[in-house]
């Protein structure tokens, strides 16, 4: 073949965007090591080829409740830490929780966090931002039934100062592995890792890793707590792609749910709360494991349960069926 | 002696255009590294992994008729009496159980998974047929997805072996396809697969920044016999320095 003129190879360079991305969101040019032997046809493949990092990630995806259905569709239950690598501080503060607390006006609207939201039981929308000269994706976007818009910046943009406000969704930068995205967060507000009052402080950061086979989604988050965690915490969530699905609009209104006097907070002190054996006693688990705890979450921790359990890890009631909402 | 003729693989290894040469060893070839000791790490369906469940507790499960029925048959006594105590044990169950894997390549194109949960031995072949008669690990087809789709870039060769992050931003996946398993439990508290089972999984992995790198595991199991629809469970591993802890248990059903 013979060479192809520079003019139609600049242009072939300039629709591909590898031109015309401002260094510091070029990912990785690998132009230069191919050597063009062929058509503009050829020549605009390889080019496609050198500039696409990662996957596309864009769609409507379907939460599968496959793990943990009772804990994240009905909803857990008071005094379930089971597995959760929690600190003292973190147990402590959950014993006081009561779930009335939601019906505050101040909670009834609030969002569930970065690290919580993929266990939520929300459809989730994925999209990405694309640079309309570069057309490179400079930032991606996921939206929950109950959430606002999430950014991940993949422009290359450095995190605020320590200072900086927080925010439910925090603030989110993204870089490639090979096919896995990894979004590094920061800035999160004060959330929760359970929705039955197990904390997760502000100065806690989140990893994830976004990983897609075909039409299946997998995340795994990892959280990072030095107050309430004393293990870094991972969970792995599936979605399914779902090409029927929109999210639809979630226009929440506070309303009067509770009537009582201004200014109460419910809550328990310290020690008081006479419910938290309703768990361990309803799934004939030992109270010492449903306060969790990083050794919980170990296999290890099996010798301690067959100890607690009197030699047998068979649980020979079933859970009352009301127990589920 | 198991062959790749016939695997995707090979094309991969061709690249785009390429000249046919001897397929290289899959071993050889690995897009990221899985050998080593892994822990599983239970942070989810802890209820229903940590202990035995009751009989007819399996809520997360997408169960049709038929596998709630089979389901409320389940006799643990009666399935030790049998000699079928690792029921719950086999390729669609086991990465679930509480325990440590050791990954090590068996040779080299045959990745090897021990689990410390019930003893059991994984075979993945990379290329070779599959024969012979059902077992509890059935036969598991595996291939590599490179980063950037076959002929992309991670055709371009396999994960840095030079330390640091290298295995894990040598990019893709395993992807491990099993089948001809003998019926087994997705629960141990008699939730049931059946001999039709297709078990399709997806091994990934991550290295973070304080050291930890996790194996990143997503199984979907497809049986039409007990499940409405395809089942989907991701779990995870946690890199241990070495086998120290390592402390095989039998199969159980107590």
């Amino acid at each position: 073949m013979g060479a192809i003129p520079s003019g139609i190879l600049c242009a072939a360079l300039l629709t591909t965007g590898v031109l015309t991305a401002p260094a510091s969101a070029r990912p990785t040019p690998h132009l230069q090591d191919r050597t063009p032997s062929g058509s503009l046809v050829e020549v605009t493949d390889e080019a496609i080829k050198s500039t696409a990092v990662g996957v596309d990630f864009t769609g409507e995806w379907a939460p599968r409740f496959h793990e943990d259905q009772p804990e994240r569709v009905p909803g857990p239950e008071l005094g379930d830490y089971l597995g959760i690598p929690i600190s003292a501080a973190a147990r402590l503060r959950a014993t006081t929780w009561e779930a009335s607390i939601q019906t505050l006006w101040e909670w009834q609207c609030r969002p569930h966090s970065a690290d919580y939201i993929w266990r939520g039981p929300s459809p989730v929308r994925i999209s990405k931002e694309v640079d309309p000269v570069s057309r490179l994706v400079t930032a991606w976007h996921a939206e929950w039934l109950r959430s606002i818009d999430r950014q991940v910046y993949m422009d290359g943009r450095p995190h605020p100062s320590e200072s900086a406000p927080h925010t439910w969704a925090g603030f989110s930068t993204g870089t490639w592995e090979g096919d896995m995205l990894t979004i590094r967060t920061t800035h999160l507000k004060e959330g929760y890792v359970r929705r039955n009052g197990l904390p997760r402080s502000d100065k806690a950061t989140l990893t994830e890793h976004w990983m897609r086979h075909g039409d299946v989604l997998t995340v795994a988050t990892i959280v990072y707590d030095p107050v309430y965690l004393t293990e870094p915490f991972i969970r792995t969530t599936d979605y399914e792609l779902d090409l029927h699905q929109q999210v639809p609009p979630y226009p929440c209104q506070v309303v009067e749910e509770v009537d009582r006097p201004r200014g109460v907070v419910p809550s328990r002190l310290p020690g008081t709360n006479p419910y938290l054996h309703e768990f361990a006693v309803g799934y004939g688990l030992p109270f010492e494991a449903t306060e969790g705890g990083a050794s919980t979450m170990y296999p290890d921790y099996i010798d301690t349960l067959r100890t607690l359990m009197g030699g047998s890890l068979r649980i020979l009631k079933a859970p009352d069926p009301s127990r589920r909402r | 002696m198991a062959t790749l003729k016939g695997s995707p693989y090979n094309d991969v290894q061709r690249g785009r255009g390429g000249q046919a040469g001897p397929p290289a060893a899959a071993q050889a070839a690995a897009a990221i590294d899985l050998t080593g000791y892994w822990v599983s790490v239970v942070t989810e369906d802890w209820r229903y992994r940590m202990v035995i469940p009751a009989k007819g507790d399996h809520p997360s499960v997408p169960l049709n008729a038929g596998g709630v029925r089979v389901a409320a048959t389940w006799d643990p006594d009666k399935d030790t009496a049998a000699g079928e105590q690792c029921k719950a044990y086999g390729a669609a169950g086991v990465m679930r159980m509480p325990g440590r894997l050791h990954i090590a390549w068996n040779d080299a194109n045959t990745l090897r998974i021990d689990t410390e949960a019930g003893m059991q031995t994984r075979l993945l072949h990379f290329g070779g047929s599959l024969s012979g008669e059902p077992t509890w690990q059935g036969y598991s087809a595996a291939e590599w997805e490179p980063a950037g789709g076959r002929g992309g870039r991670g055709a371009r060769g396999p994960y840095s072996q030079s330390g640091g992050r290298g295995p894990a931003l040598g990019g893709g996946d395993l992807k491990v396809v099993t089948t001809r398993m003998r019926p087994g439990y997705l629960q141990p508290n008699g939730v049931p697969y059946s001999q039709d089972t297709v078990l399709t999984e997806y091994f990934n992995r991550s290295i973070e920044p304080n050291g930890d790198s996790w194996l990143i595991l997503t199984s979907i199991v497809q049986d039409p016999q007990n499940l409405n629809g395809r089942f989907f469970r991701s779990t995870h591993f946690k890199k241990l320095p070495d086998g120290a802890a390592w402390k095989p248990t039998p199969c159980r059903t107590s």
